[in-house]
């Protein structure tokens, strides 16, 4: 009677099992692009968002530990320095508007289009939480209620940092130009040549896709976005070209590019319009 | 009765304890290399009652996980429920091991869970660093017997 019940039961184990494996593997398939997922975070982004800065308050804890026991002249030094840092910058900005003024002015005479540049800059926090070891995304602390939009770009002071791929109410999430899925359209600054750049996933790395064996790239030439992909504005530092592997079997150069942004160890980040 | 819902109560409240452990962050190596918290969590409370904490647990925190981590719906669900479904079969041997077998058991019984993530990884299209992984594996198997023992003390205060 007993090894007849146990029976029973390891049948209802099984079944379940059967029965979660059939859902998890359906649920894979409908949700490969995050489409849903984005759907239920954003329906219940009230309840991600508390758990998400629980999650970070660990980080923040130990940052105001470290300014509190930081001392005074090292933060009057600092003080000092950023602010001969903003007089430099500022001097620089000065020039700005009537060198944009010359560049449309050249540019009629070229009859080429003028560009407008983005003008709008919102600056958010990262919400510093652990997402998987694998993703290579990061969480921003501005979401719908700052009227952000699906594909803006986000950039940090040396480059850029990837786009939006999701929005919800108090928070959003950007998918860095590392992760494997991504692709943007950049310039070599020497040779004026468009590059296709794709993550590799590692954050510390890109690649420069289908460049030709015989074309002309050099190690250390940058590269700045195009403008042309419709993402992201044109001008802003992608990367540095770190190797060059010749190989002639291969139908393509095999360049690796180092991101000039710091992907990983980001505090504050820009957003652009 | 009564007891059982303390079983969950207690249960749900270290599975929680266990998210926010997977979403702290850490510096960037470590973050590579970090053991599965939340999994290593809901093996010990399927072991310790494994009528009551069992499949559905597993689907349910690796929907949550999912949703929380942001990879694709299932994907920790799938992998959680595999090997919870592990531990249900040897459970009645993991239990009467002495802890150098119970660490060796783990191994066993994360290697799966491993090859199940890294093969959704390959078909989805996810990087992974292989290395990370194996590290991430004998770092979990390191740290068992510590939060065995942890968890037991646990259980026995608030579930008996």
């Amino acid at each position: 009677m007993k090894s007849d019940l146990h029976f029973k039961e390891s049948n209802i184990t099984f079944l379940k099992l059967f029965v979660f494996l059939i859902l998890s593997i359906l649920f894979l398939f409908l949700d490969k692009d995050l489409e849903y997922g984005n759907k239920v975070r954003n329906n219940i982004s009230y309840l991600i968002q508390p758990v998400y800065n629980l999650a970070s308050l660990p980080s923040k804890i130990s940052d105001n530990i470290q300014i509190y026991f930081k001392n005074k002249n090292e933060l009057i030094e600092e003080n000092n320095i950023l602010k001969k840092k903003i007089q430099i910058q500022s001097g620089i900005i000065q020039k700005i508007p009537s060198l944009t003024e010359e560049n449309n002015r050249l540019k009629k005479l070229l009859d080429s289009s003028i560009s407008f540049n983005s003008s709008k800059i919102l600056l958010a926090e990262l919400i510093r939480v652990n997402l998987s070891p694998f993703s290579n995304k990061i969480i921003i602390n501005k979401g719908g209620d700052k009227n952000l939009s699906i594909g803006q770009t986000v950039i940090d002071s040396t480059g850029i940092l990837g786009q939006i791929s999701e929005i919800n109410q108090t928070f959003s999430v950007v998918t860095l130009i590392t992760d494997p899925g991504h692709a943007l359209l950049g310039v070599n600054t020497r040779t004026k040549k468009r590059i296709v750049i794709s993550g590799t996933g590692d954050n510390r790395k890109l690649k420069a896709m289908y460049i030709a064996l015989n074309e002309d790239v050099m190690e250390g030439d940058s590269l700045i976005t195009s403008g042309l992909d419709n993402v992201f504005p044109e001008g802003y530092l992608i990367g540095k070209i770190s190797k060059i592997k010749k190989d002639i079997n291969q139908d393509f150069l095999d360049v690796s590019v180092i991101p000039s942004s710091a992907l990983s160890s980001n505090r504050e980040v820009m957003v652009l319009w | 009765m009564v007891i059982i819902n303390k079983v969950h109560f207690v249960t749900i409240v270290f599975l929680m304890i266990g998210v926010i452990l997977n979403l702290i962050p850490l510096p960037d190596l470590l973050t590579a290399i970090k053991p599965p918290f939340l999994l290593l969590i809901l093996i010990y409370w399927s072991l310790a009652f494994p009528k009551h904490i069992s499949l559905t647990y597993a689907f349910v925190t690796g929907i949550i996980m999912d949703i929380l981590l942001i990879t694709p719906i299932g994907y920790h669900a799938l992998c959680f429920t595999v090997t919870i479904y592990l531990i249900l079969i040897y459970y009645p041997q993991m239990r009467l091991q002495s802890s150098w077998n119970k660490m060796a058991s783990l191994l066993i019984i994360l290697i799966p869970y491993f090859l199940m993530s890294t093969a959704v990884n390959n078909i989805l299209g996810i990087s992974f660093n292989l290395l990370h992984v194996i590290f991430s594996i004998l770092i979990s198997v390191i740290i068992w017997p510590g939060l065995f023992n942890v968890l037991r003390f646990i259980r026995q205060k608030y579930t008996s």
